[in-house]
């Protein structure tokens, strides 16, 4: 991903919501596929974060954090589900030019991104 | 001189000369006709119309790869078998973008809807992500590199020429997305 070159707005302090908590607690343990996000030098750091918090209806600070995982790790499980919600999900982020693959979850699933994707 | 997007009473708005508009209008053409499915002799007419594709292939061209990529790792069938399925919709949902985009490009003032700025914002991507293949953008130390090409009067080069290209469409992208950010915040 590739950084801000506009100077943008410094009035960001999102307003928290119960969002993160409530899809936490949705993602049951024996969900299988995983929605895996891959880094490239050309998507800005604040488009994907705006894709996060518009599409899966994740509030900016955790919106953040998967992008930021994105940026330094080159890849981030950003949603979790069946099958076909992980393809559906990823359908959708080649419509934004965002680098999206599906993945069986391994016995020790991803450690972030959890909470199961969700439409804002 | 192009102004950057903002968010205020209006919406979402900005501005282009008209030069800028007819290079972006320009851009946005190129990658729409790399984005129109072929049209094939003896194609299942029915199987068109809900969006399959039993004859797709993975594209052999590296920027249509990189807007219509494989949805499963190191696995070409799983992918293409999910292309079959998904891509012609997924090539239409773009072309969708791309063209609304083009639409907005006849005004030199440009005003958004939530929905017309996610169109730009998509397009903008698409066009980004086919410069950067065309500029061989392969990792950041590559774009730090690009993005150093500030000044036009270098431009003396189709490389810096494209360059420049790149960094104008990456500097509008950024202002629009700031600009959406700032109205998803003040809708919450």
């Amino acid at each position: 991903m590739t950084i801000s070159v506009a100077p943008g707005p410094d009035t960001r302090e999102g307003i928290r919501t119960g969002t993160a908590e409530s899809t936490d607690s949705l993602a049951a343990p024996d969900i299988p596929w995983n929605l895996v996000i891959w880094n490239d030098p050309v998507n800005l750091m604040s488009y994907v974060s705006y894709v996060f918090q518009s599409y899966f209806g994740y509030p900016e600070s955790k919106a953040n954090k998967l992008m930021m995982e994105v940026h330094k790790k080159g890849r981030s499980i950003v949603a979790h589900g069946s099958k076909e919600q992980v393809e559906r999900h990823a359908v959708a982020m080649h419509g934004f030019g965002l680098w999206a693959t599906v993945e069986k979850a391994s016995g020790a699933a991803g450690t972030s991104g959890r909470g199961k994707g969700k439409r804002g | 001189m192009a102004k950057a997007f903002k968010y205020g009473l209006k919406g979402i708005t900005g501005f282009l000369e008209p030069t800028e508009r007819e290079l972006l209008r320009s851009l946005i053409d190129d990658v729409i006709s790399m984005l129109e499915p072929a049209e094939r002799e003896g194609q299942d007419p029915l199987a068109a119309l809900i969006g399959l594709d039993m004859d797709v292939a993975e594209p052999t061209d590296r920027a249509v790869k990189r807007l219509l990529p494989n949805v499963v790792k190191d696995d070409g069938a799983a992918s293409l078998e999910f292309r079959q399925l998904t891509e012609r919709s997924l090539r239409e949902t773009k072309i969708g973008a791309l063209r609304a985009a083009a639409l907005d490009l006849d005004k030199d003032e440009i005003v958004l809807t939530p929905e017309g700025a996610k169109h730009w914002s998509m397009a903008l991507n698409d066009v980004r992500l086919v410069l950067a293949e065309r500029l061989d953008i392969r990792d950041e130390e590559d774009a730090e590199h690009v993005h150093r090409m500030q000044d036009w009067s270098q431009a003396e080069d189709v490389e810096s020429y494209l360059a420049l290209v790149y960094n104008f469409t990456t500097w509008l992208q950024e202002s629009l997305v700031q600009a959406m950010l700032q109205s998803m915040e003040t809708r919450r």
